[in-house]
């Protein structure tokens, strides 16, 4: 295209002589006539090049020129000055012409000129153009960087898990929304005024730092369940993930990931519960069972009793009396049972003496084992002394597993076949005591032995009420032990109980 | 003598109590305590009625209450089933059985569901004896 030329002057002649010349050399030329003229041309037809005379009545060369610069279309001003207006000449290129050149003009003066004008145009598009690709491109990139912190910002804010990120010396450079929530401190109190071991416990800390190696070498987070004080002292269980952040080799700083497992610790508790609650009731109904049994054995005990009453028979009377008592056990037992199993009971460590108790246990049941011959031993280990244990509930577990072995005997009943039920402590390492009971009855075929932790089943025919080895697994379970059975159909069956126990402090 | 009656129940109290009730009301009672030892003495003492329980070692009602109500010799002894258990599990259980290729077998004589009093225990015996 054309450079588009407007001339300027108000002695149309030389104007036109010279628009002639410009013309033959390939330029797109206008002309005007007056400075007032020439602004309307430029304003609608924004030529690359102006040249305009100084001297012209009306608005002058010098005003042309500065109101074209104050225009946004930017264009070069070539001056057209009288001889020895050197002032004028000066005061143009001021005001931002590109160049000026004197009466008469020359054509190779003006060829001159104008190339001049157009090198710095071309210079000034280029320019233009770069600077605009450079505006661009900056915008394009704060855009999407401020995106991508906006991004990253908002990850972090509106993470479930708790983010705290340290820089390279450890001071606290983010710690998120969730973070506050699980340690209580809110971010201002932390944010670059805390190090991670004010968070984080010393403990933590080291094996934090033991990781970092491991993790170099397997690229794989290690994360572990803990707990971490939160503001007001109290211990929140949180599962941990940390790692540490490398650039080039060197590092720059960790982050910790922080899952707050309070709900979750508190849902379990609540499912545990609930199964509970909901396996009496299941119970409660497989029960009707077990209390129809018992509510029979009183009518029978009482029909006993009215007629050794009419007969004056106190064999009958006797008899009576004895049947009603032994439903009243059974009732009891029943009734502690469901409440034993049920209720949330803290274990309770007091002073006792382990050996005792299976001793206390073997008596209470000695008369029932020697009246259908089955003969119970004990067998303690002495190194078990003074400990502190939940006596009441090793009892109970005791009390259970010891009936149900000699049960096992009286059910199995083989003439000639010699019973025995064997009561065994051991004192195991890291305080642990370990109880076995052992039998030589029916023993349990894979059926029962699946079946026996679970609720209302019972083997017993009128004597179980299926609760009792759900109360001794519960008493276990809430004293940290376990329990284990072996058990085959016409050998026997042994189970083995294993309990924690604190040392008593002397 | 009065007519025999065998009491199969394995819980020791439940058998004086319907061996009372029997004394009381003019029978002769015969104890068995599994249903083993009730087959076995139902051969051997030919009881005029049978007083069975369900839930039992060595031999439940249920297995028992099925070999008598099949069985020629004995399928006319009436049985009274006395037990914890629900009259319709009870039914239920000889209803699958009979449809895993047993023949079918009659509803026993009477049901009764514990607790029972002597004097229901009594009068049921009375109405199928005479």
């Amino acid at each position: 295209m054309a450079t588009k030329l407007l001339l300027i002057d108000d002695e149309t002649a030389s104007t036109s002589l010279l628009a002639f010349s410009l013309k033959s050399d390939g330029y797109e030329v206008l002309t005007a006539a007056s400075g007032e003229e020439g602004l309307e041309i430029f304003d609608r037809e924004l030529p690359d090049i102006v040249i305009t005379d100084i001297r012209m009545p009306g608005m002058d060369g010098i005003e042309v020129l500065k109101k074209i610069k104050e225009r946004p279309h930017p264009a070069e001003v070539i001056i057209i000055t009288g001889h020895g207006d050197i002032e004028n000449a000066i005061d143009s290129l001021k005001y931002g012409a590109s160049d000026f050149i004197n009466k008469p003009v020359r054509a190779e003066n003006l060829a001159l000129a104008l190339q001049r004008a157009e090198n710095k145009l071309d210079l000034q598009a280029k320019l233009d153009a770069y600077t605009k690709d450079l505006e661009q491109e900056v915008e394009t990139v704060t855009h999407e960087l401020r995106m991508q912190s906006n991004f990253l910002e908002k990850l972090i804010k509106t993470s479930e898990e708790g983010i705290v990120a340290t820089d390279r010396i450890f001071n606290v450079i983010i710690y998120n929304p969730a973070a506050e929530h699980i340690l209580g401190y809110p971010a201002k109190e932390i944010l670059h005024r805390k190090k991670a071991k004010d968070l984080f416990s010393q403990e933590l800390m080291r094996k934090y730092q033991a990781k970092r190696h491991d993790y170099q070498k397997r690229k794989k987070l290690d994360h572990f369940e803990t707990h971490l004080k939160n503001s007001d002292g109290q211990l929140v269980p949180v599962r941990f993930t940390g790692v540490f952040l490398y650039e080039e080799g060197r590092i720059m700083g960790s982050v910790a990931f922080l899952e707050d497992l309070r709900e979750i610790k508190r849902l379990e508790k609540e499912v545990l519960m609930s199964e509970r609650l909901a396996t009496v009731g299941q119970t409660v109904a497989g029960m009707a069972h077990g209390v129809k049994n018992i509510l029979h054995g009183f009518k029978g005990g009482s029909y006993l009793m009215e007629v050794g009453f009419k007969k004056n028979d106190t064999e009958k009377l006797k008899s009576g009396w004895q049947m009603i008592q032994k439903n009243i056990a059974h009732t009891s037992e029943l009734v502690m049972d469901l409440l034993t199993y049920s209720k949330d009971r803290n274990v309770e460590y007091v002073p006792c003496e382990p050996n005792d108790i299976a001793a206390e246990v073997c008596e209470a049941l000695t008369d029932t084992a020697t009246e259908h011959n089955v003969r119970l031993a004990e067998e303690p280990d002495p190194a078990i002394g003074r400990v502190a244990m939940d006596k009441t509930s090793i009892h109970t577990i005791l009390m259970n597993l010891v009936s149900n072995a000699v049960d096992a005997c009286i059910l199995d009943d083989i003439p000639g076949k010699s019973y025995a039920v064997t009561v065994k402590t051991l004192l195991e390492e890291k305080n642990m005591i370990r109880f076995e009971v052992v039998d030589n009855g029916t023993g349990m075929d894979k059926e029962v032995q699946d079946k026996m932790f679970t609720s209302f089943f019972s083997t017993k025919g009128h004597r179980g009420t299926g609760l009792g080895l759900l109360v001794t697994r519960k008493l276990i379970e809430d004293h940290d032990g376990t329990i284990d059975v072996f058990s085959e159909v016409g050998k026997g069956t042994t189970f083995i109980v294993k309990l924690p126990f604190e040392e008593l402090k002397t | 003598m009065g007519k025999k009656v065998l009491v199969v129940d394995d819980d020791p109290d439940v058998r004086l109590f319907s061996q009372a009730v029997l004394e009381e009301n003019g029978y002769t009672p015969v104890m068995a305590k599994n249903g083993e030892e009730g087959e076995e003495l139902i051969r051997k003492e030919a009881p005029d009625l049978i007083i069975l329980d369900v839930l039992m070692p060595r031999e439940s009602g249920i297995r028992l209450y099925r070999n008598m109500k099949t069985n020629k010799n004995f399928k006319n002894i009436p049985i009274v089933i006395l037990s914890g258990i629900a009259e319709k599990s009870f039914l239920r259980s000889q209803k699958v059985l009979t449809e895993f290729g047993g023949d079918p077998v009659p509803d026993p004589e009477a049901y009764l569901e514990k607790p029972v009093d002597g004097e229901e225990l009594a009068d049921t015996i009375k109405k199928i004896l005479g």
